[in-house]
């Protein structure tokens, strides 16, 4: 059997049929999926049975696990996975819905938002497989946006101006955006909320392309006002995720999806979450530097 | 006066008038019609003095005093007629100085780059707002309308069930606390109140259903505060999408006017540490946004 990859759109995600991804790879098939990657952003794999240990066996392939941050952020005995696996359902440690005022269900509306996982780390994340488990009837697409196309379209005079920007990230701006105040991740957490350094364009060396380093988690630009900088970009946002640049994918369930967050941002979909099961999880792999580092280039 | 269509059902050109003299009942009467049945008009080459401003503005309802003016010490304002709204880039009176980076009015002016529509921080919003092109940057600084009829009109009969008798909390400290600057209010701390409001409202003439969104409102009422956010910057995508929205690229000496009760508008960036511009606007007293003054939905719906 042949891995084939299907565009889902002309020039950003496809769907790849003809492999088995819960048993062990070959090293050529991994350099497919990673080729694949580094041509799509997004890549849609449907029927893969996985559980948490095929899962993250799979995702070793790709480099080294981070520790969700929803870990990172709350007590071991709070957390119904296991701290490499991020626990993208509206369950509690229980398995029961979490409450309409749950504070984990409140701050993880900021999945709402677009975002870069992890951008809120100086060593941000490469990959995220997504893994779905249980999939409600109605809404909870997730969205993808393609930053490659969104940097290529800016016209020259912005890239100019954004080519050296450094911007500010910190999971607490994401969350203030929905006012959820900081200080709700309890005062043993703040530590964890400090903002990160990042380039705004980054520049991949494997496809040798630019793309837009953008996320809800940004809060500021080194050297600007903070008005002037979130009202910038709030426009960049708006540019970067007009229709022609992003991909809604409408989950079933054993579907797997991985996506790159140096060249994406993606976003979650409004559900019934308050009557209905979404049990998604989500594994996570480490990148390889700051961006930061890469300015002289 | 002849009325055509820029585009169709949402914004009108309006030429063969003077504005800059006094209207007859008849005209006032035809250009209340066409705000009616398209809800923004543009008025080219109208080379209008404040005091026209106010006389022409005047013929559409009571006028307006901006918060702005409101919060500011008398000194400081540029215009002594408190009517009169300044939409521009300089240090208030000295019109030769262009305002700092980290001046305090500008952080709060770049608030009006977000979706919103005018003093719907009142318990009386804005009506008509007039705006007149005196400056021009050389590139950017537009204003966009984003047309609520036809957002409201587009939603899906799910969505539309779940906003039609929904109340939300206005305040001009939301707007400015999405993009990280805090308004004080110097001792008038009653204008940052929230104010409640219906999210669809009526329009007293036409009837139609609109979405009464804005960047000012903070809240929803019965509804958590991250919950109502993030609902809120769904719905606010959804009725800023390219097909509800015209772009006004400003030729010196337009006048645009548009209705608060059925349009969101907001500035685009341009060069402002370094380009002037200058914009004058006027406000009416809006009618038929009391929560209390709009009926109830209607059984049969």
């Amino acid at each position: 059997m042949n891995m084939t990859f299907t565009p889902l759109t002309p020039n950003f995600a496809a769907e790849v049929s003809g492999i088995d991804l819960t048993r062990p790879l070959t090293a050529e098939q991994v350099k497919a999926i990673d080729d694949g990657m580094d041509r799509w952003g997004v890549l849609v794999f449907h029927d893969q049975h996985f559980d948490d240990e095929t899962q993250l066996a799979f995702s070793r392939n790709f480099g080294a696990l981070e520790i969700s941050s929803g870990a990172e952020l709350s007590k071991p005995e709070d957390n119904r996975l296991r701290p490499e696996m991020a626990d993208i359902s509206n369950l509690d440690v229980q398995s029961k819905l979490r409450g309409a005022d749950d504070k984990k269900r409140l701050g993880a509306l900021g999945n709402r938002l677009w975002h870069s996982d992890a951008s809120f780390r100086a060593v941000p994340a490469k990959y995220s497989l997504l893994s779905a488990r249980i999939v409600p009837p109605t809404g909870g697409n997730t969205e993808f946006a393609d930053m490659r196309a969104a940097y290529d379209a800016l016209d020259d005079a912005t890239k100019a101006e954004i080519e050296d920007l450094i911007t500010e990230h910190s999971n607490a701006f994401s969350r203030e955006l929905i006012g959820f105040p900081k200080a709700a991740y309890g005062a043993e957490f703040q530590d964890k909320l400090r903002p990160v350094r990042h380039r705004l364009v980054r520049y991949d060396d494997r496809t040798q392309r630019k793309s837009l380093y953008l996320s809800a988690h940004i809060g500021e630009i080194v050297g600007w006002p903070v008005p002037e900088a979130r009202a910038y970009i709030r426009d960049l946002m708006e540019h970067a995720t007009q229709r022609a640049f992003v991909f809604a994918h409408r989950w079933k369930v054993w579907d797997l999806v991985i996506w790159d967050n140096r060249t994406t941002m993606h976003r979650a979909r409004r559900y019934n979450d308050l009557t209905e099961v979404r049990d998604m999880r989500r594994s996570t792999i480490r990148g390889e530097a700051m961006t930061v580092q890469q300015a002289a280039e | 006066m002849l009325i055509q269509p820029i585009q169709p059902g949402f914004v009108g050109l309006v030429t063969d008038v003077d504005i800059c003299q006094p209207l007859t009942a008849r005209q006032v009467a035809q250009i209340e019609g066409g705000m009616d049945s398209f809800a923004v008009l543009a008025f080219p080459n109208q080379p209008v003095t404040d005091e026209q401003q106010v006389a022409f503005s005047a013929n559409f309802g009571e006028l307006e005093i901006p918060l702005a003016a409101q919060m500011m010490a008398p000194e400081k304002r540029r215009f002594q007629k408190l009517e009169l709204g300044d939409i521009s880039n300089f240090d208030g009176k000295n019109t030769d100085k262009l305002r700092d980076r980290d001046d305090s009015r500008r952080m709060y002016a770049l608030a009006n780059r977000l979706w919103h529509s005018d003093a719907s921080f009142r318990a009386v919003g804005a009506g008509y707002t007039l705006l007149h092109s005196r400056v021009n940057p050389t590139k950017g600084g537009n204003t966009e309308f984003a047309d609520m009829r036809a957002a409201y009109d587009a939603l899906d009969s799910k969505t539309k069930a779940l906003v039609d008798d929904m109340i939300v909390g206005h305040s001009i400290v939301y707007s400015r606390e999405q993009i990280g600057f805090e308004v004080k209010g110097d001792g008038n701390p009653d204008n940052l109140k929230p104010v409640k409001h219906r999210l669809v409202v009526t329009h007293p003439v036409t009837g139609r259903k609109s979405l009464y969104l804005s960047s000012h409102i903070g809240e929803i009422e019965g509804w958590l505060i991250p919950e109502a956010r993030a609902f809120l910057r769904d719905l606010t995508e959804h009725a800023t999408q390219p097909q509800f929205v015209y772009s006004h690229k400003w030729e010196v000496n337009d006048m645009v006017m548009w209705d608060n009760r059925t349009v969101m508008h907001r500035a685009t960036r341009f060069d402002d540490l370094n380009e002037r511009r200058d914009l004058r606007r006027t406000s009416l007293k809006g009618v038929g946004l009391g929560i209390d003054s709009v009926p109830v939905r209607q059984a049969a719906e």
